[in-house]
C-alpha cells in the first residue's frame, strides 16, 4: 500500500512538472500552430536561473520568481527574434526553434559551466510527513500543490476573464478573432511569454526534486511534453493536465514494475494516439 | 545551359581525381582522417537532403538509421569475424534493416502533418537510443565497445579511398534518383502536396519510398562511420547526429546534392579548427553555439544555403547577360 501511494505521488509530481511545460506548448500551438521545439530549453533555463537566484538570495521563493521572470524575458526574445521572422512557415519554424534550442542549451553551459549543478530542497520543504507507516515526501506534495494551483488559476483565467475568452476564441478560429478587431499577434506574444514562464517554473521546481540539474534535461523533458501535447490534444489546456498526469503515472509505475519499458510505454502511447486519433484524446470542445 | 552543366561535370571529375591522388601526395594522417570523416558525413547529409530538400519532410530521427548501420557493422565484425566479406555483408544487413524499419515507420507516420511527423520521429529515435542503452549484452550501452576492422582497412588510405568511392557512388545514384520521373514527383509533393494528389499521384507512396531511400543510405554512412572509428557507442544514435546532418544540409544548401557535401566539409573543417582554438580561447569549447547562430541566420536569411545562394547569383548574372527572363525564385523551405 505504502509503495502504491508513493508511486502515485511520485507520478503525480512528475506529471505536474510535465504539465507546466506542456500547457504552454499546447496553448502556443493551439493559438498560432507553432510547435516550439525550444520549449525544453526554456525549462532548463528556468532551472538554472532559479537555482542561481536561490543560492544568491537564500530564498527559494525569490528563486522561483527569478526563474519565472527569466522565462518570460526569454519568451519575449524567442517570440520576437525566432518565431516572428518565420511566421506561417511550418518547416522553417520546426528548424529554427530546434536551432534555438541548441543555442539555449549551449548558452547554459557557457554561463554556468558544463558540469551538473546540485540543487537543494529548501529547509521548510525538506523531510517528509508520516501517516501511520506511509512516508510522504513534503517536496513532492508541494509540487503537486503548485501544479494544481497553476491549473486552477489558469483555468479560471481562461474560462472567466476576457483575456481567457480571447485566447480560447483564438485557439478555435484566429481569423475570426482578428476580424473582430483584436490584435491576435499581441495576444500570441503574451501567451508565448506566459508559456515560457510556466516552463521556467517547471524547471525551477524540478531542480530540488531531482537534486541535480544539467543542460540536457530540457531536451529530455521536452520529449515528454510533446508526448503529453499529442495525447492531450493540441490547444487543449485541461487535456494537457490529464495527459500529463497519465504520462507521469505511467512512467512512475513502469519505472518500478517494468523498468525497461518506462520510456517506451509513453512513446508507444503517443504513437498509438497519433495513428488512430491524431487530434488527441481530450480535444478542446468546439 | 548544356555546356555549363558539362563544365560542372568536368569540375567534379577533377575534384574527385584530386581527392584520389591526395593521400599519395600528402602523408598527413590528420587530413586523411578528416577527409574520410567529411566523406562519411556527406553521405549522411545527402540522404537527409532527400527528405528535407527534395520531399519537404522534416525528420528528427535520422540518427536511428545511421546508428542502425553503425551497430550492425560493429556487432557483426566483433561477433563473427573481422573480414572484408563480413564488412560488405554487414553493410547489406544494415541497409536491409534500415530499409524495413524506415518503411514501417514511414507507412505509419508520413500521413501526419509536418510537426507531428517531426515529433514522432524524434520519439521513435529516442526509443532506439533507450533500446541501445538497455540492451547491454549486445551494445554495452554508453561505454560502447571496440572491434577489429578488416585487415584491408589497416591502412587508413585504403579506407579513405573506399569512403570516397562510396561518396561518389551515392552521389551518382542519388542524382539519378532525384532527376528521374520519380524524383520529379517528390519535388512536386514538396511544392504542393494537394495538387500532386489531384494529378493522380499518391503522395504517401512517394514519401515512404523517399524515406526508405534516405534511411538505407544513412545506414551505409553509419557502417562506414563505425569502421572509421573502430568503436561504437550509443552516441551514434543521439540527436547530435541528426543535428549534424541538419546543419550540414541547411548550411550547404537544401534541395541540392552538392550542398550537403559542401556543408559537411564546412562543418567538419570548422569543427576541427574551432576545437583546436579551444585550447587558447575557452569560449570555442562551445563551438556549437556558433553553428546554432549561423544555422538560425541561415534559416531566416539564406534558406537556400551556400550552394543554393551561389547558384542563384550565377543564374542572375547569366540571365542579365542574356537579357532573357529571370528564373522564377523557388523557395525550398
Amino acid at each position: 500500500m505504502e509503495l502504491l501511494i508513493n508511486l502515485t505521488i511520485n507520478g503525480l509530481a512528475t506529471g505536474m512538472l510535465i504539465f507546466l511545460l506542456a500547457s504552454g506548448l499546447t496553448l502556443i500551438f493551439g493559438l498560432m500552430s507553432v510547435l516550439n521545439f525550444a520549449h525544453g530549453g526554456l525549462f532548463a533555463w528556468g532551472a538554472y536561473s532559479g537555482v542561481w537566484f536561490y543560492s544568491l538570495t537564500g530564498s527559494f521563493f525569490l528563486g522561483i520568481l527569478g526563474a519565472i521572470l527569466t522565462g518570460a524575458i526569454l519568451g519575449f526574445i524567442t517570440e520576437k527574434l525566432i518565431i516572428t521572422p518565420v511566421y506561417g512557415n511550418h518547416v522553417q519554424q520546426i528548424l529554427i526553434t530546434l536551432g534555438f534550442m541548441l543555442v539555449l542549451t549551449e548558452m547554459l553551459k557557457v554561463v554556468w559551466g558544463p558540469n551538473q549543478i546540485a540543487a537543494k530542497v529548501p529547509p521548510y520543504l525538506a523531510g517528509s510527513y508520516e501517516f501511520g507507516d506511509v512516508l510522504i515526501i513534503k517536496y513532492r506534495l508541494f509540487i503537486i500543490f503548485v501544479g494544481f494551483l497553476i491549473f486552477g488559476i489558469f483555468q479560471y483565467m481562461l474560462q472567466k476573464t476576457k483575456i481567457g475568452l480571447v485566447v480560447r476564441a483564438g485557439v478555435m478560429n484566429k481569423e475570426m478573432v482578428q476580424a473582430l478587431g483584436i490584435n491576435i499577434k499581441r495576444v500570441f506574444l503574451y501567451v508565448f511569454m506566459t508559456g515560457a514562464a510556466l516552463a521556467a517554473l517547471g524547471g525551477v521546481l524540478f531542480a530540488p526534486y531531482s537534486g541535480v540539474i544539467y543542460a540536457e534535461m530540457g531536451f529530455e523533458f521536452a520529449i515528454l511534453a510533446f508526448i503529453v501535447v499529442v495525447i492531450g490534444g493540441m490547444g487543449s489546456f485541461s487535456g494537457s493536465l490529464s495527459a500529463a498526469i497519465l504520462v507521469g503515472l505511467a512512467g512512475s509505475y513502469m519505472a518500478y514494475y517494468v523498468p525497461a519499458l518506462s520510456l517506451a510505454v509513453n512513446m508507444m502511447l503517443m504513437a498509438i494516439v497519433l495513428i488512430f486519433r491524431p487530434q488527441g484524446l481530450f480535444t478542446a470542445k468546439g | 545551359m548544356k555546356r555549363k552543366f558539362q563544365l560542372n561535370h568536368y569540375l567534379l571529375v577533377v575534384i574527385v581525381l584530386a581527392l584520389v591522388i591526395f593521400p599519395f601526395v600528402s602523408d598527413s594522417r590528420t587530413w586523411t582522417i578528416l577527409l574520410t570523416q567529411i566523406f562519411i558525413f556527406s553521405i549522411l547529409a545527402m540522404s537527409y537532403d532527400i527528405l528535407l530538400g527534395y520531399t519537404g519532410i522534416v525528420s528528427f530521427g535520422h540518427a536511428m538509421f545511421f546508428g542502425m548501420g553503425a551497430y550492425t557493422t560493429a556487432v557483426m565484425l566483433k561477433r563473427i569475424e573481422p573480414t572484408m566479406g563480413m564488412f560488405i555483408l554487414s553493410i547489406g544487413v544494415g541497409m536491409l534493416l534500415a530499409g524495413l524499419i524506415s518503411f514501417f515507420i514511414g507507412l505509419l507516420t508520413l500521413r501526419l502533418k509536418s510537426h507531428f511527423f517531426a515529433m514522432l520521429t524524434l520519439a521513435v529515435s529516442g526509443l532506439f537510443l533507450v533500446l541501445a542503452e538497455k540492451w547491454r549484452t549486445l551494445t554495452q550501452g554508453n561505454d560502447g565497445f571496440t572491434f577489429k576492422a578488416p585487415e584491408f582497412f589497416k591502412d587508413r588510405v585504403m579506407f579513405y579511398l573506399v569512403a570516397l568511392a562510396c561518396l561518389v557512388l551515392v552521389y551518382l545514384f542519388l542524382r539519378r534518383f532525384v532527376n528521374s520521373p520519380f524524383g520529379r514527383v517528390l519535388v512536386a509533393v514538396r511544392e504542393n502536396e494537394q495538387r500532386t494528389r489531384s494529378l493522380g499521384f499518391n503522395p504517401l507512396h512517394y514519401k515512404v519510398i523517399a524515406s526508405v531511400v534516405a534511411g538505407v543510405i544513412a545506414s551505409l554512412a553509419g557502417s562506414l562511420y563505425a569502421v572509421s572509428l573502430r568503436f561504437v557507442n550509443t552516441s551514434v544514435l543521439t540527436m547530435d547526429i541528426t543535428l549534424d546532418a541538419l546543419l550540414m544540409t541547411i548550411i550547404g544548401g537544401v534541395g541540392t546534392l552538392i550542398g550537403p557535401i559542401v556543408g559537411a566539409g564546412v562543418i567538419e573543417l570548422a569543427q576541427h579548427y574551432l576545437s583546436g582554438l579551444a585550447k587558447e580561447y575557452p569560449i570555442f569549447e562551445r563551438w556549437i553555439i556558433f553553428f546554432g547562430i549561423v544555422y538560425i541566420l541561415a534559416v531566416v536569411f539564406f534558406p537556400r544555403g551556400i550552394v543554393g545562394t551561389v547558384r542563384e547569383q550565377i543564374w542572375k548574372r547569366k540571365t542579365k547577360k542574356d537579357g532573357s527572363k529571370p528564373v522564377p525564385k523557388k523557395e525550398v523551405l
